[in-house]
This record gives C-alpha cells, sequence and structure tokens, in this order.
C-alpha cells in the first residue's frame, strides 16, 4: 500500500472515532447548545486549511529558487487540496452562523478574507489549466500563489483586527477541556486526509508534467519518414 | 431560542458533516480514479 493510502486511510479511522466523541459523547455547549458540534469539524478545517495554504506557498518559493519542476506539481496539489479545505471551511461555516447569527453569511472580515484566498486558488486553478507551456505555467503560478498569500496572515489577524461577528480562534486553551478530545482527534485527522490528498495529487500532476515534456506520441515508422 | 441559549439545531450539525464527509469522499474518489488514468500508460 502506497504511502498516501495509508495517510487517507488513517486520517479516515480518526476523522470517523473524533466525529462520534464530537458527536456523542461530548456535552453540548452551555449557550451554543448542540450546535458547537460543529466545530469539531471546522476549527480542524480551518487549522489545517490554513497549513495547506503554507505548503502551497512554500512549494511556490522552492520552485522559483530551485527550478525543479517537482515542486511545481507539488504545488499544484497543494492549491486543488487547499480549495477543497476553503470550499468546506466556507459551507461549515455558513452552516454555524445560520442557527448562531441568524444569517447564512455575513460580510464580515474573517469570512471575506477566507473567501478571498478561495477564489484567489480558485484562479490560480483556472490560470493553470489554461497555460499549455509547463515552465511558464509554474512561473506564473507560482508568482500569483505568493500574491494570493499575502491574504493568510490577514484571515489569521482579522478576528484580532476588527471587533466582527466571528468569534476569536478556538484553541484547546480557549475552550473548555471537555471538547478537547474529539477537537484535536478531528485535527489530526483532517491533516493526515489533507497529507494523503496532496501525495495522491502530486503524483497526477507529475504524471502528467512527464507526458507533456515527452511531448506527442510517434507512430512506429512516421519517425523515419515511412509516412510522410 | 430562549435567554441566549440555542435550542435544538441537529439538523445544522447533521448538514455539516454531511457536506464534509460528502466532499471529503467525492474528492478522495476522484483522486483514485484520476491517478488510475493518469499512470496507465
Amino acid at each position: 500500500m502506497r504511502k498516501g493510502t495509508i495517510f487517507i486511510a488513517l486520517g479516515t479511522a480518526l476523522l470517523l472515532f473524533g466525529s462520534y466523541q464530537g458527536l456523542f459523547v461530548a456535552p453540548a455547549e452551555q449557550y451554543m447548545g448542540d450546535v458547537q458540534r460543529i466545530m469539531y469539524v471546522h476549527v480542524p478545517t480551518a487549522w489545517n486549511w490554513m497549513l495547506s495554504v503554507l505548503f502551497a506557498l512554500w512549494c511556490a518559493v522552492a520552485f522559483l529558487f530551485r527550478n525543479n519542476m517537482k515542486w511545481d506539481s507539488r504545488l499544484e496539489a497543494g492549491l486543488e487540496v487547499s480549495t477543497l479545505l476553503a470550499f468546506l471551511l466556507c459551507c461549515q461555516g455558513s452552516i454555524w452562523a445560520r442557527p448562531t447569527w441568524g444569517v447564512w453569511w455575513d460580510w464580515d472580515p474573517r469570512l471575506t478574507t477566507t473567501a478571498v484566498l478561495l477564489f484567489a486558488t480558485i484562479g490560480i486553478l483556472a490560470l493553470r489549466s489554461a497555460v499549455q507551456e509547463p515552465v511558464k505555467r509554474a512561473i506564473w503560478s507560482s508568482v500569483a500563489t505568493i500574491i494570493a498569500a499575502v491574504d493568510l496572515p490577514i484571515v489569521y489577524y482579522s478576528v484580532k483586527w476588527w471587533n466582527s461577528l466571528h468569534q476569536q480562534q478556538s484553541t484547546p486553551q480557549t475552550v473548555s477541556s471537555a471538547f478537547h478530545l474529539p477537537l484535536r482527534v478531528n485535527a489530526f485527522g483532517v491533516l493526515f486526509l489533507m497529507i494523503g490528498f496532496i501525495m495522491l495529487r502530486t503524483r497526477i500532476a507529475a504524471a502528467r508534467l512527464e507526458r507533456e515534456l515527452a511531448g506527442p506520441p510517434v507512430r512506429i515508422g512516421e519517425e523515419a519518414g515511412e509516412l510522410a | 431560542m430562549t435567554q441566549g441559549v440555542i435550542s435544538g439545531g441537529w439538523q445544522f450539525v447533521w448538514m455539516a458533516y454531511g457536506i464534509t464527509a460528502t466532499a471529503f469522499i467525492v474528492y478522495g474518489v476522484s483522486l483514485f480514479v484520476r491517478l488510475r488514468g493518469a499512470t496507465t500508460p
């Protein structure tokens, strides 16, 4: 079994255990009641989304310095997985917002800056699919990723800089110890799942790149001019 | 809602977990399918 598949299996097992703990074992929160259980998937998704953006940033910088195409394959994987996590983050946040804030969406700084980064990564992926030349594609998407990643510290500090609807970051230090186990287990579950996804996606990107660099297939006899 | 306390809301909890599970499963399956297509000569 490949490493990526092992990470996915481990992540799935942890997520199943952590979600069971969060849904059926952990107590309901004093004011938010059962709705607070959304935190056990929302917060781990947020932490790992930030890690995936940092990973993509690292790959972009590494490609520009090393000029090695393996970093471009990793960048593509990081961008796609970060888009998935950002999309989930916005969906979970929206579902959380409805019963707690009374609206599905609010143009609060945390939500807005997260949405900006989601659309930025979608844009970079669209750019990648539009550019056929591999080196040009790698350079352009690396530069675009570095520019987009400037938004990440703004997302992180938005709840500290602006007094808005979104609460401060939830960490084991800011929540009751009764909530620690499902929060931590799911955090590692999403982390392992994300690592597995990135590993598999990198292999897909590397295989495509290999085909592109090899050029179009040549029919037997065509090269020698027999068909000319 | 009574005195600032949210009661009920399980439908939102299931919705959040359902969307998360569906997205992970669909993306995971798509990766295995795409990987098979990409590595098959």
